[in-house]
């Protein structure tokens, strides 16, 4: 028997009553890396109201995880059975999606399960062996996700194995961007559906002038000189997708949605679409004293008619101040990081097209009394998304993790589990995707959260 | 919405007006509400996948044929043309409307340049509504009221000059025979056309217009401008 453990997570305020003021962003940008055995964790976490200051003079009335936003990152090891005693003190229905975990149909999160206000659920997983990487809750209710995203609910789950290849040494921060809009006085700008805006937030999915990394607006990142730092980057964006530089520097692009690759891959810019996250490596080449910017470089997703006019204009994210330290001598990072056993597509016992167009799937909304697809658990199979419109739509499978082998006839250069897959306009993407021991019935849909909650959504029911 | 669109929209009228007169068709509303077209004398044959018959294919092509679907998504009146019905292939293809610029589309069967994937059905539904195939369910369409009988409450319309005054007035026949033929009777052409720069589809919302384009089912004979003269 497993010893029990408690670890509340007191970040913030835990019972934030809609008066408190918090400062936003009380989450830390570093996690700890302290190395233990698997074990039994359990967190409380409660979605509430809360009144923060997100734009210095005023205050922003959002719904938050345990009184913060982003809510608490959730960090637990492969092998720990998790429980998290979650409590819904909202005064609408939500429920909370742990995206990109392997876990029960019933902690999924998904609108099958919904939590009524005053309500409580527990959701319960045990992360596999193979699954660290960097993963995020957020809301998954029905028609109601980005509304609730938006208004503050996210935040990060950090999976840790214990062989961990790159040095516990680097320093390690995990950021979560979204963007938003508000109204001069704090509040959250989200226009009638039948506004011009409100057509406009619908069709594109709603973005915002204010760019923010963990609920702050441009934040600073101090690095020494020859340092090399580890970041955990996750998109909680309702629909902006980020292309990321620092000027005057490269990443070293380890590792994606389920954690890392099996070698580091430089890269000058990195970009990440909704939902996504990246694992980079970020190398202090500057001189000490050193000011840069990581910025987001304009990239064209859209459809000609919605498309904003200042699209592709870089906008600052953060800001990277070199201290005054003497530079220090780089840490080793190895050349290879890990094994990433490969899907066999010689295994796979059926081929799903899903030809995606704006708002459908399939020619479909979404209905949660149909399924579309049935398959068996064990069976590997392989999906081909197609987009037959004229703008991206990043398309997430809940529930199994997959790896993908083309895209637009392209073979993929490197294996990497992923649960997102942005197919951008008039392109296919071709993955394969084993469904491993949990029966269920699993969403898959565009992470535009918008067009998510439009019925941009089927059902894979898997029966034993 | 700008005088060239007006008049773009007039000069495609004109295309259809022969087949608004060949049409000899009449409009009922039933019990339920429910908008059908009969055509005298007989049922209407719905295509079925797997189940079209030639007969059927015969009759869409020689309706593509004889209302110029090709003078814009190319290969002119002739089914022999390389380029039948495969979309624009240079700008001299593209219609400039005032501030949109209009590039017919691929309407082969090829499934991701051309309509593969869209279902005789939403077919159908663009040819009678003006209904992007693409952004709209596959489903049967019972009303004109957005958010009633299936029509989508935020309807998204095809780039202008499709397809208003074209083929709304057609018959549930002579519309199913179309998507028959252009889903069963052309081969699939792998032609990507860059998308339309047309107005939003909440701009385009304004082309239904009734006094410009007139409700579906048009107004019962005889009109003010209407007599019956034997």
């Amino acid at each position: 028997m497993m010893p029990r453990f408690w670890l509340l997570l007191t970040l913030g305020a835990s019972a934030a009553s809609a008066d408190a003021v918090v400062t936003p962003a009380a989450a830390p940008f570093r996690p700890s890396t302290a190395p233990r055995p698997p074990r039994t964790v359990e967190f409380n976490l409660t979605a509430a109201p809360a009144r923060l200051s997100i734009v210095p003079g005023t205050t922003t009335d959002v719904f938050a995880y345990n009184g913060i936003v982003p809510g608490p990152t959730i960090e637990v090891r492969e092998g720990d059975s998790v429980v998290v005693h979650f409590t819904n003190k909202l005064d609408v229905e939500t429920t909370v999606h742990w995206h990109g975990l392997h876990l029960p149909f019933t902690s999924d999160g998904s609108p099958y399960h919904p939590v009524a206000p005053g309500e409580t659920y527990d959701y319960v997983f045990k992360p596999r062996p193979g699954s660290a990487g960097t993963y995020w809750y957020h809301p998954h209710p029905h028609h109601a996700t980005a509304n609730q995203v938006v208004r503050g609910l996210y935040g990060a789950v950090i999976v840790r194995a214990a062989d961990d290849p790159l040095p516990a040494a680097l320093p390690e921060k995990v950021l979560i961007l979204s963007d938003n809009r508000l109204r001069p006085d704090g509040s959250f700008d989200l226009p009638e559906r039948a506004s011009h805006q409100g057509r406009v937030d619908f069709e594109n999915g709603r973005e915002g002038d204010l760019l923010l990394v963990n609920g702050q607006v441009m934040p600073t990142i101090r690095i020494r000189s020859g340092e090399i730092q580890r970041w955990r980057i996750i998109n909680a964006s309702a629909a902006r997708v980020y292309r990321l530089a620092i000027p005057g520097h490269t990443f070293t692009h380890v590792g994606t949605d389920g954690g890392l690759f099996e070698r580091p891959v430089e890269v000058e810019e990195i970009m990440i679409a909704g939902a996504e996250r990246v694992e980079v490596l970020v190398r202090g080449t500057g001189a000490p004293g050193d000011r840069a910017a990581m910025q987001t470089l304009g990239y064209d997703r859209y459809i000609p008619q919605t498309r904003p006019a200042d699209w592709d204009r870089p906008r600052n994210v953060l800001a990277l101040e070199y201290t005054r330290e003497a530079p220090m001598k780089p840490v080793r990072i190895p050349e290879t990081l890990r094994h990433v056993p490969a899907l066999d597509p010689a295994q796979a016992t059926a081929t799903r097209v899903m030809s995606l167009s704006q708002g459908m799937i399939n020619g479909k909304l979404h209905d949660m009394s149909r399924v579309d697809v049935h398959a068996r658990l064990g069976a590997t199979e392989i999906w081909e998304v197609e987009n037959l419109v004229g703008m991206d739509h990043p398309f997430h499978l809940h529930g199994f993790q997959f790896q993908v082998l083309e895209r637009n006839g392209v073979p993929e250069p490197f294996r990497a589990w992923k649960d997102m897959v942005n197919v951008p306009k008039h392109e296919t993407a071709k993955f394969i995707v084993r469904y491993e021991n949990h029966t269920g019935k699993w969403m898959f849909h565009c992470h535009i959260l918008d067009h998510e909650d439009h019925g941009m959504m089927g059902v894979l029911e898997v029966t034993e | 919405m700008s005088l060239a669109y007006r008049s773009a929209v007039r000069m495609g009228s004109c295309v259809a007006v022969a087949a608004a007169a060949a049409c000899a068709q009449q409009t009922t509303a039933s019990s339920g509400g429910r908008m059908e077209t009969a055509v005298a004398g007989g049922r209407v044959d719905v295509p079925v996948a797997g189940r079209v018959t030639l007969e059927q294919v015969r009759r869409g092509r020689l309706l593509v044929i004889t209302h110029a679907c090709a003078g814009c998504h190319g290969g002119g009146d002739n089914p022999a043309n390389p380029n039948w019905l495969s979309g624009a292939r240079t700008p001299q293809d593209e219609f400039v409307i005032g501030p949109f610029k209009t590039r017919p589309r691929n309407i082969t069967p090829d499934n991701v340049t051309g309509i593969g994937r869209f279902s005789m059905r939403q077919i159908f539904n663009a040819l009678r509504y003006g209904l992007r195939p693409g952004e709209t369910p596959d489903v049967e369409i019972t009303s004109m009221v957005p958010g009633q009988g299936n029509f989508p409450s935020q309807p998204k319309y095809l780039a202008p000059p499709m397809p208003w005054p074209e083929w709304r007035h057609m018959s549930d026949q002579e519309l199913w025979d179309i998507a028959a033929y252009l889903k069963h009777g052309v081969k699939p052409v792998a032609h990507r056309v860059a998308d339309s720069e047309g107005p939003p589809d909440f701009w385009a919302g304004a082309y239904a217009d009734t006094a410009l384009v007139g409700p579906y089912p048009a107004r019962p004979f005889p009109t003010a401008n209407e007599e019956f003269r034997p």
